[in-house]
């Protein structure tokens, strides 16, 4: 069977904890920025953990006008603004009807159902507690009028909407998708991780023998596709191919063994026509629970063979906290901007390697290279499992 | 597009009728034309699924949710349909998509109320009733999610068949679910959100590759269409009508269509060894 169509990430824009504009957020990762702070914009005292990666003050946007008061999709805005800044994507170039959009999210709005519930008890932000609500409400604001996809595979969404996207100008169903994820640290995901007790008190750290557990973060995480061959102006990379797979095993806890990531990441190779020694570089999910990355290690290991062992793999989540819907799309990024830039940001807060993470996870300080292919890895709640392989350039 | 082929669908549809976010009452027969936003007049009605906890070894379904309850009532009404032994969706060739509008409205919330304790949590993410079917029959291949009305489902159909023409899977599970009764009070505040009366749904579709023509069409904007046939079901909706085709045994083309938000689809499907309860298989 022909190998899909190229698919060319044109542009992209974010806001993170640690910058928000692309530019900044590269800064940050590179020079080992930390965006992890005390949570302000909600209460947090009754909270056992109560820090974690916010967006301090969502400068981008003076002017809000009609945008929905609604954390989620500020966010989304926000990062698309960063995208049509760079990319002079709004108001759009072409047909509206030609435009789609494509997010991912784990939590979608559903602190407009909190605020609701808990707190105003108005109801009438109940509609935007949808999980599809803000993905509208950026279409709205960006002028987009093709299709509107919400894609929730937890915290392996982001990945799900770029390869959605991907798709969607595959078949012809839209000439341009903004696509990527976003999620918003609200009360009602700060009070469940805590109560599931997998937040850390120390530093977020990937890899290492101490780890003791993930903080949460917010971002919205956007890119610009397009097919290669309708592309005109520069690009960031391309992406060549995406995989899923589901673990099967339990609602909230990896597979010991991690086969649903290897199979996620054969699926997403085979879809890209490669093999395990085309791949340069690893963008790991990284999570700093105990058994996020040691079996992540272990489905490395075994999707990659020898390679694994060759070849320099990260985790921002570190700088960035667990970003959720938008952690797979900010990797993505990383990895293209890695090897836009030639250098390799670091695994922040890995100082004493775990021997069962016995990869090269970057420790330190940023490294130069310049990788040509990367594989992306996300997993999730429910054991929804994404791999993304992308093309520097 | 290369049509799949329908090897099985199993659907379970609410006929308990709840009025005004009570409990369920007395059994009642199904409206033969539902309703229309703005246009009723006293408390929207709301027909609810009600389902005993499935007998099922061990505790694992202790703490699970009715979304998640009812999924897995799905998956064994489709297997029952097909007349095929679980085992005939276990393992990595067996793509699982999800598609809900609102199924999770019922655990966001009691986790917002705290009613639920500390490990409901887990239980509000969407993806958590893909991942009890897929726990519960061993389904371990492609997967994906998506949150919207019907067009969401067609589109789901369509990826569905897309991953069994390039041959990511050789079967493709499709299950839509919602749920309403637990938020019966914030729906009636909305009214005009949705049409009504509002169903309780659980479907499960079981597609193989097969022959004939797929389209999908999708189009923003245009007049409102009528209300849904028996009520509304958000992304169950063309699961619903499907059911009512195959039990037609139509020999035509099958059209399914569904709204949601400003979002216009259809999906025209022209099947030519396909047929109602699973000719292809």
């Amino acid at each position: 069977m022909a190998a899909p169509e190229r698919v060319a990430i044109a542009a992209a824009g974010v806001v993170t904890p640690i910058g928000q504009d692309l530019e900044a957020f590269w800064s940050g990762l590179i020079t080992g920025a930390s965006g992890i702070s005390q949570i302000e914009r909600v209460p947090v005292a009754d909270l056992r953990v109560q820090r974690g990666g916010e967006v301090k003050k969502l400068g981008r946007i003076k002017e809000w006008g009609a945008v929905p008061d609604c954390r989620a999709t500020r966010l989304l805005i926000a990062a698309a603004d960063d995208l049509c800044t760079q990319s002079a994507f709004r108001p759009l170039p072409l047909d509206p009807a030609r435009v789609g959009v494509v997010v991912g999210t784990a939590l979608g709005g559903v602190e407009e159902g909190e605020k609701a519930l808990a707190g105003d008890r108005t109801w009438r932000r109940l509609p935007g507690a949808l999980y599809d609500a803000p993905g509208w409400n950026l279409a709205r604001w960006l002028g987009a009028r093709g299709p509107v996809i919400t894609v929730s595979t937890a915290c392996a969404s982001g990945a799900a909407a770029l390869a959605t996207g991907a798709d969607l100008l595959r078949r012809g169903e839209a000439d341009a998708v903004v696509a990527g994820g976003y999620d918003a640290l609200c009360r009602f995901v700060l009070r469940g991780f805590n109560a599931l007790r997998s937040l850390t008190r120390d530093e977020i750290r990937p890899f290492d023998r101490r780890r003791s557990g993930l903080l949460l973060g917010e971002a919205g995480a956007l890119a610009l596709l397009v097919r290669e061959r309708d592309l005109t102006g520069p690009r960031l990379g391309t992406l060549l191919g995406h995989g899923s797979a589901s673990d099967g095993f339990h609602i909230a806890a990896p597979e010991p063994e991690g086969r649903g990531l290897e199979r996620a990441i054969r699926a997403a190779l085979a879809d890209a026509r490669l093999s395990p020694a085309d791949v340069d570089f690893v963008s790991a999910h990284g999570t700093a629970t105990p058994l996020n990355d040691r079996i992540e290690t272990a489905a490395l290991k075994r999707a990659l063979g020898p390679r694994a062992h060759e070849i320099p793999i990260n985790s921002i989540k570190g700088s960035l906290g667990h970003t959720m819907g938008a952690a797979a799309a900010l990797e993505a990024f990383m990895c293209l901007l890695a090897a836009q830039r030639g250098l390799i940001p670091p695994t922040l807060h890995l100082e004493e390697p775990d021997p069962e993470c016995d990869l090269d996870y970057v420790p330190g300080r940023a490294r130069a290279a310049r990788p040509r292919i990367m594989l992306s890895t996300s997993m999730g709640f429910g054991g929804c499992n994404g791999a993304l392989v992308l093309e520097a350039g | 597009m290369r049509a799949p082929a329908i090897r099985a669908l199993g659907i379970l549809t609410g006929n308990e009728e709840s009025a005004d976010g009570g409990s369920a009452g007395a059994s009642s027969r199904e409206s033969a034309d539902g309703g229309s936003a703005g246009a009723i007049s006293g408390p929207p009605q709301m027909k609810v699924l009600t389902l005993a906890r499935p007998d099922r070894p061990g505790d694992r379904f202790r703490r699970a949710t009715r979304e998640c309850l009812l999924a897995l009532a799905a998956v064994d009404a489709m297997l029952e349909d097909g007349k095929a032994p679980r085992e005939a969706i276990a393992g990595e060739r067996t793509a699982l998509l999800y598609v809900t509008a609102a199924a999770y409205g019922a655990s966001n919330r009691e986790f917002i109320e705290r009613r639920g304790g500390v490990t409901h949590f887990a239980y509000t993410a969407p993806a958590v009733v893909p991942a009890e079917v897929a726990i519960e029959y061993g389904v371990t291949g492609a997967y994906g999610i998506l949150i919207g009305g019907a067009p969401a489902t067609l589109r789901a159909i369509e990826q569905a068949a897309r991953l069994l023409e390039h041959g990511t899977c050789d079967r493709a599970l499709l299950l839509a679910v919602e749920i309403f009764e637990e938020c019966a009070d914030l729906y009636a505040g909305h009214r005009r959100f949705t049409r009504w009366p509002l169903v309780e749904t659980a479907a499960c579709l079981w597609l193989e590759r097969g022959e004939g023509e797929l389209r999908f069409e999708s189009v923003r904007g245009g007049a409102a269409g009528p209300a849904a046939r028996g009520g509304e079901r958000f992304a169950a909706g063309p699961l619903a009508d499907l059911r009512e085709w195959l039990d037609r045994a139509s020999d035509g083309p099958l059209e399914l269509s569904g709204r949601w938000r400003g979002e216009r689809a259809r999906l025209r499907w022209n099947m030519l060894t396909s047929h109602p309860r699973g000719g292809a298989a």
